[in-house]
């Protein structure tokens, strides 16, 4: 069960799954196993991801088949650089549990929480 | 022009000794929520103030004017001098210029701010979206997804955030979720909610854009950096209550070194994330809670009441 959360975000996640390409019919027949869903609901929703650059589409026939512009981890890397340094305006919107810490820092933290576990499993 | 004086004097005075003692009431993040309300409070005070006294000298500058103008105007061109040749020449060019200029400069500023907080706004609502689309949605029972919903990146360094925005989101790698127990997890959540909350982002560019437009002043250049320490202690303060301390500093020796940890109970020294665990593992005495609480509460009522009364005496004298 995927959840009702953003139906873009169910769409780019199947068709990552799916790893080549995939038509909107594909799509709706897998989705409306899941969720009751209208076939233009999809097509609008793919055509959205196309217009702002997830997916890109090639013609085949009367249909598109549609493809993930960049990997799930391309996209996950990518905001995490955005995340971690991205400085100046990004470093404004985005609050950190934890700031980057200095080498010093973060050895310091590592020798107290291995004292904690050496404790623990004494 | 001395009503001017006053002001400009006030708040020179303020913006430049009230750092001085708000950073040592909040030094020891006592009170975090009233620091950061005193550290606003001084700000606000301060752009108040400086604004009326500008206000109050170009009251004065353009009241005393005329008779400085004739006085230039009669010494250089003797008897050719008339009313109507230095009003024009005199008094309405090179005034119509500055008040020109000073507004033309004004709105560049602005503008400019304005122009760097849409695009950190854009790029901010860009990155929620991503992170919406790309990352798995996870649902915590317990954790009331209250203004946005947590997702989860692949990705193996420790890491968590959170993104302002309609709707707002938390995002949380799969590495953060390997070295977190449940409670720890509830802990990292009530602390980024919090900053949602809190609105904290808006209160850290705000601060920052005043940064910018007044370089020099302390008031201003120290601004930032404490609204955004006693933010992340305010945060730290509702997760605590909300999870529990040791729940909190676990999670943050988790997050900090990358490994699980068990419940601490152990101090560490210097450095930010330090002197947050430092913090939540020795808190302040009930009395002494009380004494900084009273002291934040009093430089706050002392500054907005002081600046009212120059502002408003000065604007009788002049």
């Amino acid at each position: 069960m995927r959840g009702f959360g953003d139906l873009e975000s169910v769409i780019m996640h199947m068709v990552w799954d799916h790893g080549c390409s995939v038509t909107v019919r594909e799509l709706f027949d897998e989705l409306r196993h899941e969720r009751p869903i209208a076939y233009t609901t999809v097509m609008s929703t793919m055509d959205n991801l196309y217009r702002k650059g997830w997916l890109a589409r090639e013609k085949d026939g009367k249909a598109y088949r549609y493809t993930a512009t960049a990997s799930r981890e391309e996209y996950s890397a990518r905001l995490m650089r955005e995340a971690l340094d991205g400085g100046g305006d990004t470093e404004a919107v985005l609050s950190h549990f934890v700031a980057q810490m200095g080498g010093a820092e973060s050895e310091l933290l590592r020798t107290v929480v291995g004292r904690l576990n050496r404790r623990r499993s004494r | 022009m001395s009503a001017a004086l006053l002001v400009f004097g006030y708040t020179l005075a303020v913006a430049w000794s009230v750092p001085l003692l708000l950073s040592r009431l909040t030094r020891h993040g006592i009170s975090a929520g009233l620091g950061l309300g005193a550290w606003l409070t001084a700000m606000a005070t301060v752009l108040a103030s400086a604004g009326a006294a500008v206000a109050l000298l170009a009251d004065a500058a353009i009241a005393g004017w005329p008779r400085l103008a004739e006085a230039v105007c009669r010494s250089v061109a003797g008897r050719a001098c008339t009313p109507v040749v230095y009003r024009s020449a005199a008094f309405e060019v090179p005034l119509g210029a500055a008040a020109a200029v000073a507004t033309l400069t004004a709105v560049v500023l602005a503008l400019r701010y304005g122009r760097t907080l849409q695009k950190a706004g854009r790029r901010t609502r860009a990155h929620a979206e991503a992170a919406r689309i790309t990352g798995r949605r996870l649902v915590v029972t317990g954790d009331g997804e209250a203004g946005g919903a947590t997702v989860v990146l692949d990705a193996p360094q420790p890491a968590a955030y959170c993104v302002p925005g309609r709707p707002a989101a938390i995002v949380l790698t799969s590495g953060a979720l390997a070295v977190l127990d449940r409670a720890q997890l509830g802990a990292v959540l009530a602390h980024e909610r919090a900053h949602l909350a809190g609105r904290h982002h808006l209160l850290i560019s705000l601060s920052r854009g005043l940064a910018a437009s007044f370089p020099g002043v302390p008031v201003f250049t120290q601004g930032p950096a404490e609204v955004a320490r006693l933010a992340e202690l305010c945060a730290d303060d509702a997760a605590a209550r909300r999870s529990g301390r040791s729940a909190l500093v676990a999670a943050l020796l988790a997050m900090g070194t990358g490994a699980a940890v068990p419940d601490p109970a152990l101090a560490v020294t210097s450095g930010a994330v330090t002197a947050r665990v430092h913090r939540l593992l020795d808190p302040p005495r009930r009395g002494h809670h009380v004494r900084y609480a009273l002291a934040l509460a009093a430089v706050m009522l002392l500054l907005a009441s002081l600046s009212g009364t120059v502002i408003a005496f000065a604007a009788a004298l002049g």
